[in-house]
């Protein structure tokens, strides 16, 4: 409801915008900033039922995942900062109980962003990597960084575990991918994992400046793949999904992988790559995607 | 007469001295254990007495402990740490899940962080410990290989080098004092008449074999020079290498003991007259049946 009023106030302020366009630039940039972090203050979020006591919540930023148990909730990201309330707000709509965990997938900020906002009242837990790139606040070819936030207490090198409630929630660290401390989170008894952007749309992304690897993604879901019996696949970004769809998305890294080292051992330039990516790939010109992996990918796929 | 009256007195004054030493006896259990704080570096302080050493390391967010002795030393403990800082604990790393290690987690329960290997949470759960307090509650966070805790700018870590004491030993490393907390992978328990060398716990997974490639694997790994051990004071790396050196040895000893076709019971005599392993101790119960079929 308040989302729709806010589209609605937006698309005012972009009618009055072309009204003052000609004459008062600085008024256009108050309000256009005014509309933008109205907008941003109340994300549209969409809370899914995915298991008996396991949601999902989509909308702005990475998805997230709430497992309620009946001595707390344990959840999978935060998104960003600016969503916390309308977070909690979701969380509440399912459930009465606080949040005492939260695993961070990695340290980009649509993921990880909310930590300071819950680090007073939850412990959060995630590899050594995404602690020390929060801290690093690393990521300078991304608009969004927010530099107050806060990294996880608690970290882990290769496998740990919460109990709380009878209900265990497991996260794991299998490799290099998306960035080179993506924790994978696992609800044994529900067979769901929790990808982060290890999967993510339908074509990968590798954050290079972060220490991911194109190479090593489609091994590192191998080894998701071989140690967690699962079904249901939630990814960092987009629809749940399932096993299949997990196999299958490997799969077209490998097929990516593949034509675009013949394309870099061609000796074709960045921009050529770039171009081949975008109509081959559907990577949107200037995106995050383009952004931050092509560079990468002309070193590392040489 | 003077010997008819001894003789009245006698009886009675058995049983009155059988009175005063049961009294003294269960108020003793009740009482509060007599702790002693020691400090180890500026910030990090170890509590000796009744169960294994605790280790206190204080920030300026709250304190992280190792280990917590058994429920009954929750009290005195509290009091030690509040003799040296009034900040609350927030974090409990876990050695093993032996009871006077892990006998107080019930109590930190509510207000702290518990953290140990998962093998130490499954033992708890499956009741391992013969006679142990089926109350010990396990730890909620739980790692496979290492963790780490960062606190007021401090950092605590906490890794599984392997089996030793148990199959869930944690050796808990705080890097910025180059200090280790060992759990019962060191442990000097002369005092209580079971000997200097380990104990190795079979029935929960320990194994005296790779006790000293797991200290080995510590030493390796981590860069330190004071070590607080499970049991007995506070030592240095050298202490742990010779500890190290002197399990070797015991291994030698009693593999070619075992190897000449000794019985149980002559293994055990071994292990007392040679070790210092009192007969019936808990050495002598876990460690003697296990080392037969380990050492062969």
């Amino acid at each position: 409801m308040t989302g729709i009023v806010m589209a609605q106030l937006h698309r005012s302020h972009i009618k009055r915008r072309r009204l003052v366009q000609a004459g008062n630039a600085g008024l256009l940039l108050f309000v256009g900033c005014l509309a933008y972090t109205q907008t941003r203050a109340t994300p549209e979020l969409k809370v899914i039922k995915l298991h008996e006591n396991l949601y999902e919540i989509e909308g702005d930023g990475g998805n997230v995942t709430v497992r309620v148990t009946d001595e707390g909730v344990i959840l999978g990201d935060v998104k960003h900062e600016r969503d916390h309330d309308a977070l909690v707000a979701a969380i509440k709509s399912v459930t009465p109980q606080p949040v005492k965990y939260i695993f961070n997938t990695h340290y980009h900020d649509d993921h990880s962003g909310g930590n300071a906002k819950f680090l007073p009242t939850a412990e959060i837990i995630s590899t050594p990597n995404t602690r020390a790139h929060l801290l690093e606040h690393i990521r300078p070819n991304i608009r969004q960084e927010i530099p107050n936030n806060q990294p996880g207490r608690v970290v882990f090198t290769d496998e740990t575990s919460v109990f709380l409630g009878g209900v265990e929630v497991r996260a794991g660290y299998f490799g290099r991918g998306h960035t080179d401390g993506d924790a994978v989170i696992y609800f044994p008894d529900l067979r769901t994992v929790q990808m982060g952007d290890m999967m993510s749309g339908t074509s990968p992304g590798v954050d290079y400046n972060g220490g991911g690897s194109l190479l090593e993604l489609p091994k590192t879901l191998d080894k998701v793949l071989a140690s967690y019996d699962f079904d249901t696949v939630i990814p960092g970004h987009g629809p749940v999904t399932n096993r299949a769809a997990l196999v299958a998305y490997r799969d077209n890294i490998l097929t990516l992988i593949t034509r675009a080292q013949a394309f870099v051992r061609q000796g074709k330039s960045q921009d050529e790559l770039a171009k081949l990516m975008e109509t081959e790939f559907n990577w949107a010109p200037n995106s995050i995607q383009q952004i931050q992996n092509v560079p990468g990918m002309m070193t590392e796929l040489k | 007469m003077a010997e008819i009256n001894r003789r009245l007195v006698r009886v009675p004054a058995a049983g009155l001295f059988l009175l005063i030493t049961w009294l003294a006896w269960t108020q003793n259990q009740n009482a509060p254990a007599e702790l002693n704080l020691n400090k180890v570096r500026d910030n990090l302080y170890e509590i000796e007495g009744d169960g294994g050493n605790v280790a206190v390391r204080v920030t300026t967010e709250g304190v992280i402990l190792v280990d917590d002795k058994y429920e009954r030393d929750h009290d005195p403990i509290m009091a030690a740490i509040r003799s040296v800082t009034p900040q609350p604990v927030k974090y409990v790393f876990s050695t093993h899940y032996h009871e006077d290690h892990s006998g107080g987690n019930a109590k930190f329960f509510p207000t702290s962080e518990i953290i140990s290997t998962q093998n130490a949470r499954s033992s708890i759960l499956e009741h391992k410990q013969l006679g142990a307090s089926p109350n010990i509650l396990p730890a909620r966070v739980v790692f496979t290989e290492e963790t780490s805790v960062f606190l007021g700018g401090a950092e605590v870590r906490a890794r599984y080098f392997g089996r030793g004491h148990t199959n869930g030993d944690a050796v808990i490393y705080f890097p910025d004092l180059k200090a280790v907390h060992m759990g019962d992978l060191m442990a000097d328990t002369s005092d209580l008449r079971m000997g200097t060398s380990p104990t190795v716990d079979y029935n929960g997974g320990g194994s005296l074999l790779e006790y000293p490639k797991t200290i080995d694997n510590v030493l390796a790994a981590y860069d330190f020079d004071a070590v607080i051990p499970g049991h007995g004071p506070v030592t240095n790396r050298q202490g742990l290498a010779t500890y190290r050196d002197n399990v070797v040895k015991l291994i030698v000893r009693a593999q070619a003991f075992v190897r000449q076709g000794k019985s149980q019971a002559e293994l055990a005599r071994f292990m007392q007259t040679e070790y210092k392993w009192a007969p019936n101790s808990l050495p002598q119960q876990w460690s003697v049946p296990g080392m037969m079929k380990e050492l062969k």
